[in-house]
């Protein structure tokens, strides 16, 4: 076969080989269930959670700057727990080689 | 269905109900074009159809964004390249190739004779296996072309590639193909 029948023929058998395959017939309406239900779920606990606040605390959480605090505090919160996690690793962290010896040395 | 509200946006009931519309027509054009997509990646239809359902879920979460920033172009690239993108983390995961290969599915009919169905399912089975050989992104670039259809520039924004870096390798992997197919 030359190359310029060669390649139509390749690319015949390529759609030919690589045909679009039909999705089972239940996974449509599954997907749909799925989606469905998660934004039911969504939509409930959002109007819950909005039922629990008055309107005073609704008309607070609106307002920019109110905003402020609780970022604040969580950036605080992040920082301290990282200081933590560093002194615990530091304390964890046995000296080896050279310095080992030495603070040996220094305890005898 | 309704479509996911992402950032607060789509606050407004009649935007929203647009949106939940524009997602259904997305999702049921194209179902077969992600499940085709995923089927060829994973090589079956278990994983197929849960990859398909991750790759809706997703798109479903990220719609609203993707058709802002779409500027009315077709979304079936982005869509594609969500089941992309998992279908590689699935890879990634099982650190494995596919279950079972391409050449697993049943080559088609031919309505010739006998000998023409014989000769022209082995010529099938051989080009599968060829394509099997082919490296991963020659592999998903012909998949995306033969399988669902994509033009060369819808499967560049699908691998985000240049519209003529994906040029050279749809044709690198057909010269690949045949050439490995004439030694044959």
């Amino acid at each position: 076969m030359s190359d310029e029948t060669r390649q139509p023929h390749l690319e015949a058998l390529l759609r030919d080989a690589l045909r679009p395959i039909e999705p089972p017939e239940d996974l449509a309406g599954r997907l749909e269930s799925t989606l469905t239900a998660i934004t039911e779920q969504a939509a409930a606990e959002l109007s819950s959670w909005a039922e629990e606040l008055s309107e005073g605390e609704l008309q607070a959480l609106r307002d920019p700057r109110n905003w402020v605090r609780p970022v604040a505090a969580v950036a605080v919160g992040t920082v301290a727990g990282g200081a933590l996690v560093l002194v615990g690793m530091r304390r964890r962290r046995q000296p080896t080689g050279l310095r080992a010896t030495a603070e040996n040395l220094l305890r005898r | 269905m309704s479509a996911a509200k992402e950032d607060g946006e789509a606050a407004d009931p009649v935007a929203k109900a647009e949106l939940d519309e524009a997602f259904e027509e997305l999702y049921r054009s194209h179902l077969r074009d992600v499940y085709s997509y995923a089927y060829y990646r994973v090589g079956n239809h278990h994983d197929a159809e849960d990859l398909t359902e991750q790759a809706f879920l997703q798109a479903y979460r990220h719609f609203e964004r993707a058709r802002r920033e779409s500027n009315g172009r077709p979304l079936r690239p982005w869509l594609i390249r969500i089941a992309h993108n998992l279908a590689s983390n699935y890879h990634r995961d099982r650190a494995r190739r596919p279950e079972a290969a391409l050449d697993a599915i049943e080559p088609p009919s031919h309505p010739h004779g006998t000998e023409q169905v014989v000769e022209g399912r082995e010529e099938l089975r051989l080009v599968m296996d060829r394509i099997q050989r082919l490296s991963d992104d020659r592999r998903e670039a012909l998949i995306m072309r033969f399988a669902l259809g994509m033009s060369n520039r819808e499967i560049a924004r699908a691998l985000g590639r240049t519209d003529g870096a994906t040029k050279v390798l749809i044709h690198r992997a057909i010269k690949q193909l045949e050439e490995e197919m004439s030694g044959t």
